[in-house]
């Protein structure tokens, strides 16, 4: 029998078992637990709506305290667009479209007519609306069928749709006020 | 009495199947339930077989960090895979595939990550890494510092018994290589031995 020989034996009776030196388990199950599903409501989304219902809440006080009163705004609780259709892809209606554009395309101008301070309220509120927008519909992308998202959505837009409306119906308001 | 040994013979060996079968069927039973998403059926699947994982991650890497890692990675994928697992072979068996595929995977990401040099030193380091005693853990000791390809065929064949076949399978290399790699890796530890004075 050979060196090598004996090697091949005495590698046959090395150890096959051997412990670890420290519990790898925890570690492990860390890795196997189901990872909780993602929760599809974007944080931001959640923040917007807070944020934005309460600015808008402020900003509408401020102005009717600011102008004593006298001013008398129709502000209607609903706006009326065409039920949004949704499923595997999703297209907002073109009535909502429609009065989406009109309301945005008059909003650099109508913004133009508030104080510095109250244009950077009205933008700072829009652009976490649309930022919330914007995450909603990414998640939408991963995840197009889900019912709550794009109600979310729909509801994100429509508020959306109801700030622009406030700010056309103040700055008309103060307009006619001025005009007087 | 040479009839009450033979009767105490034939119900040492009952009880000994006995076990093995009840092993087996508490296996089967630990794996069905972990197949279900059962944590701790996998769990006990982990602590009846890490002694065996490790040890072969440990064989193969020379490394005990790595050898934590690629076992701790071998029983992640275990977990992810468990639905594949027909059965066909032991479990254990199934463990050794999937562990010395994390190894490998392990080696050729730290070869990208041109980390090999901080092993290498690092396994030099790190010693005994294994329980095995004298002449034992000469041998086991020049085995760690065998080349990578000839270590990994050495281990699977003569430290665990895998045939050829196997070792080519599980390393995805062809038979005719894993020969030759442990004909290769029996004349190095030879040298190595001799050099260090270990055989004669």
């Amino acid at each position: 029998m050979n060196d090598k020989d004996d090697i091949m034996m005495d590698a046959a009776r090395l150890s096959q078992s051997i412990a670890p030196e420290r519990d790898l388990w925890p570690e492990i199950e860390q890795s196997i637990v189901p990872q909780p599903r993602r929760n599809w409501t974007p944080m931001l989304a959640q923040a917007a709506g807070v944020v934005m219902l309460v600015a808008a809440s402020s900003m509408l006080t401020y102005f009717m305290v600011k102008d004593d009163g006298s001013a008398s705004l129709s502000v209607q609780p609903e706006y009326l667009f065409d039920e949004a259709s949704f499923g595997g892809t999703y297209n907002l209606g073109p009535g909502f479209t429609d009065a989406r554009g009109g309301l945005a395309s008059k909003l650099d101008a109508q913004l133009e007519r508030l104080s510095p301070e109250e244009r950077a309220d009205v933008e700072a509120n829009l652009k976490l609306i649309r930022d919330a927008i914007d995450q909603i519909n990414a998640e939408l992308a991963e995840d197009p069928d889900n019912a709550h998202l794009q109600a979310l959505l729909l509801k994100t837009y429509r508020e959306e749709l109801t700030v622009m409306r406030k700010v056309s119906d103040l700055t008309q308001a103060v307009m006619s006020r001025t005009d007087i | 009495m040479a009839a009450l040994s033979a009767v105490a013979n034939t119900l040492y060996s009952e009880a000994a199947v006995t076990t093995t079968e009840h092993k087996q069927t508490d296996e089967a039973l630990l794996i069905r339930r972990a197949k279900n998403g059962d944590q701790r059926a996998f769990e006990a699947l982990y602590r009846s077989n890490v002694d065996k994982v490790y040890a072969l991650c440990l064989r193969m890497t020379g490394n005990v960090s790595e050898a934590e890692d690629c076992a701790q990675e071998a029983f992640i994928q275990a977990w992810n895979q468990l639905s594949k697992f027909r059965g066909d072979s032991a479990f254990s068996t199934w463990m050794h595939r999937i562990a010395v595929n994390a190894v490998l995977g392990r080696m050729r990401k730290s070869k990208r990550d041109q980390n090999r040099l901080e092993i290498v030193a690092d396994r030099t380091e790190v010693a005994p890494l294994t329980s095995d005693e004298g002449a034992l853990r000469d041998l086991s000791e020049a085995i760690d510092r065998l080349p990578d390809g000839a270590r990994h065929v050495f281990v699977l064949h003569a430290v665990y018994g895998y045939s050829h076949d196997e070792a080519g399978s599980m390393l995805g290399i062809a038979t005719g290589t894993s020969k030759a790699q442990v004909h290769r890796a029996r004349r190095l530890l030879a040298q190595q031995l001799k050099q260090e004075g270990f055989t004669e």
